[in-house]
């Protein structure tokens, strides 16, 4: 998926750039050959780099990379790994990416959206920020049933930005914030981001999951907050007070979305469910909803959803089967290990890891979307936050966040393209219309990384860890 | 001919989504009602043994992601880093693109052949699934079929984007029914009053 709108860069364009991937691999292979001891690892990770900067797809270059590895590097047995290739994706907590991503799909198209931000808007419209804190609120609540960011912007955002437009906001203001409250679809629980990182290191979805809610309310209140502070600023249209008897109505119309929230979360905290049963529940549910309940989506459309929905979920999983063998890789190297320990031999302590974690996944951010991301880094830095004595769920839930932030802005935010399509504003205006709401996330993202309670508490406090 | 496997390939993998989640949904609820103390009906929902559920449901998902994953490649939303290539020269990127597409076909041809021979190999043995007791050769069946799939796929994006220039694109930017969207505002909120404009 070329996320970028085809841009066609001038036939001027400099043309040495093109020559950084052969460079990249070059290099140490060259160096290899000459004799020297260059560590595997190195070359690992040049051929990773340098096919993934031709732009193929991710989950070819890692598959490649393992190949090249089998084929020159090791005496590993081919049959050993290429089991891994069979066998990768045959975990039953995997399967809740597809179900998730289908529940979300029915949700986007049917009116759930729709009377969860009528709700919204009746409690907090009233305030500085009329509409755009009900955006906020709205995407909170959405993202509660929704695993997916960019999905959570596609069904607030089509339905509340051109509403405010109209109101007289201008839409550098409704599209900044839409475009990183969407961004709380991943961090509220379900969250396809967070069943990734519990693949990569074997950490419970479910705790991953209750985990998710403080820092979530959190990060909402404060993107609420910025969004009252400047709208109060520029004295922007609010919305007239809603008598609570109206409220009332509103809350019971959208009732059986807010239900959705209380099944999954409800559900996997009592283990009524598995979290992959959760999704199953929620995939049926939701289709229940949008095609019998609010009858926004007709029969014949269901079929569409569900094709969209397996290509979605098969792109996801791909990328799962390569890095899983890409993670067997660097286990077998023993590359995370001899990390961990070069990092306590500098004597780097927990502050400075995280900082550097920190800064690493901002700048993959740049370049990749999430689940690569996460699959190809969590699996090399688990080990060594492991080792310094972090706890695996804030670690998660750290990485998360950073994911949240990456997908605000260029070049490869999907939130931001998402929004662009709704909006038809371009990238650049778009950029500088989320920045004070993308600083409010790095605020927060300090807070998540050196706050660990923020994240535990509660999974601590119910007893699940 | 094409159209028939297109066709295939999407009917295929659209069913195994809807099966699985249909399959999971009656486990759980058949978990839970075999509980209840309705007489004749909990004898027969507790003779009813769906254990095999949750393996089967893997086993379809793993099929729906290999032939997904072909399908994925005609509607191009697997996703690569293009930020590089992008601001290349068009005859230099076209270069890079078509590396890309090839490697994708080498790396699904290597895949497909390994799978292959695994496939042969336990063919002659007489391994089966824990639950199901399917054998396991026809369980790994769609690593082998979903690659070369994929293969093909891949060099057929690939001619088609030597003889036009033109690359399938999931199109993230554009979002469904925003159009009657933008129409149907009204009805949703009451007028703006107090605050006034800037």
């Amino acid at each position: 998926m070329n996320v970028a709108a085809p841009i066609a860069a001038p036939h001027d364009a400099p043309r040495w750039p093109g020559l950084l991937p052969i460079l990249i691999i070059g290099i140490p292979v060259a160096l290899k050959l000459a004799g020297l001891a260059l560590p595997n690892a190195w070359i690992i990770f040049a051929l990773l780099f340098g096919l993934m900067l031709t732009g193929m797809p991710v989950s070819i270059s890692l598959g490649l990379t393992v190949l090249v590895y089998l084929f020159t590097m090791t005496t590993v047995p081919i049959e050993s790994v290429a089991l891994k290739l069979f066998t990768g994706i045959e975990k039953f907590e995997i399967m809740a990416i597809p179900f998730f991503i289908l529940a979300g799909n029915f949700l986007t198209h049917g009116g759930v959206a729709r009377r969860m931000i009528t709700f919204a808007s009746s409690m907090v419209g009233h305030w500085h920020g009329g509409l755009g804190l009900a955006g906020v609120l709205a995407c909170a609540l959405f993202a509660a049933v929704s695993g997916s960011s960019p999905a959570t912007v596609v069904a607030i955002g089509s339905i509340i930005l051109p509403a405010m437009i109209k109101q007289g906001f201008p839409a550098r203001f409704g599209a900044g914030v839409i475009t990183t409250s969407g961004a709380l679809g991943i961090l509220i629980p379900p969250s396809i981001v967070m069943v990734m990182y519990a693949v990569a290191t074997n950490t419970s979805v479910g705790q991953l999951f209750i985990a998710g809610i403080i820092p979530g309310i959190v990060l909402a209140t404060m993107l609420g907050l910025t969004t009252w502070w400047r709208a109060r600023k520029n004295n922007y249209p609010r919305q007239p007070v809603v008598s609570w008897r109206e409220r009332l109505r509103a809350f019971r119309e959208s009732a059986w979305g807010l239900l959705l929230i209380v099944v999954v979360i409800g559900g996997i905290y009592t283990g009524i469910f598995t979290p992959t049963e959760a999704a199953a529940m929620s995939a049926v549910y939701a289709f229940l909803v949008a095609v019998f309940v609010y009858k926004d989506m007709p029969l014949s459309r269901v079929p569409k959803v569900l094709l969209d929905s397996a290509n979605m979920s098969a792109m996801l999983l791909y990328i799962i089967t390569n890095a899983v063998m890409f993670s067997y890789l660097l286990t077998s190297e023993q590359i995370p290990q001899e990390l961990a320990a070069w990092m306590l031999d500098k004597g780097l302590g927990i502050v400075t890891f995280l900082l550097v974690v920190n800064v690493l996944l901002l700048l993959a951010g740049n370049v990749m979307e999430p689940s690569s991301i996460v699959l190809i880094m969590a699996p090399i830095l688990f080990p060594v936050a492991i080792k310094l004595g972090i706890d695996p769920v804030h670690f998660g839930i750290m990485m998360v966040v950073n994911m949240e932030v990456g997908m605000c802005h260029p070049p490869v935010g999907l939130n931001l393209y998402v929004a662009s399509g709704i909006t038809k504003m371009g990238i650049t205006e778009l950029t500088i219309a989320v920045w004070p709401w993308l600083l409010t996330m790095l605020v927060f993202l300090l807070l998540v990384t050196y706050w660990p309670a923020l994240s535990i508490w509660l999974p601590k406090t119910l007893g699940m860890m | 001919m094409m159209r028939l496997l297109d066709r295939l390939e999407e009917v295929l993998i659209a069913t195994l989504m809807a099966a699985a989640t249909l399959l999971i949904f009656v486990a759980v609820v058949h978990r839970y009602a075999a509980g209840w103390p309705i007489p004749v009906v909990q004898d027969f929902l507790i003779k009813l043994n769906l254990s095999w559920a949750q393996e089967l449901c893997i086993y379809m998902f793993v099929w729906m992601a290999k032939f997904g994953a072909a399908y994925g490649v005609r509607t191009g939303i697997h996703v690569g880093v293009d930020v590089m290539i992008n601001r290349l020269p068009p005859d230099t990127r076209r270069l890079y693109v078509l590396f890309g597409l090839f490697a994708g076909a080498l790396f699904t041809g290597i895949v497909g052949t390994l799978g292959a021979t695994f496939v042969w190999d336990i063919g002659h043995t007489d391994s089966v699934s824990p639950d199901l007791e399917l054998p396991k050769w026809l369980v790994y069946l769609c690593v082998p079929l979903g690659s070369y799939l994929m293969c093909f796929r891949f060099l057929q994006v690939a001619v088609t984007f030597w003889r036009t220039g033109d690359l399938p694109r999931h199109d993230v930017a554009h979002v469904e029914g925003i159009d009657d969207a933008i129409k149907a505002v009204p009805d949703l909120h009451p007028a703006p009053t107090a605050g006034g404009r800037p």
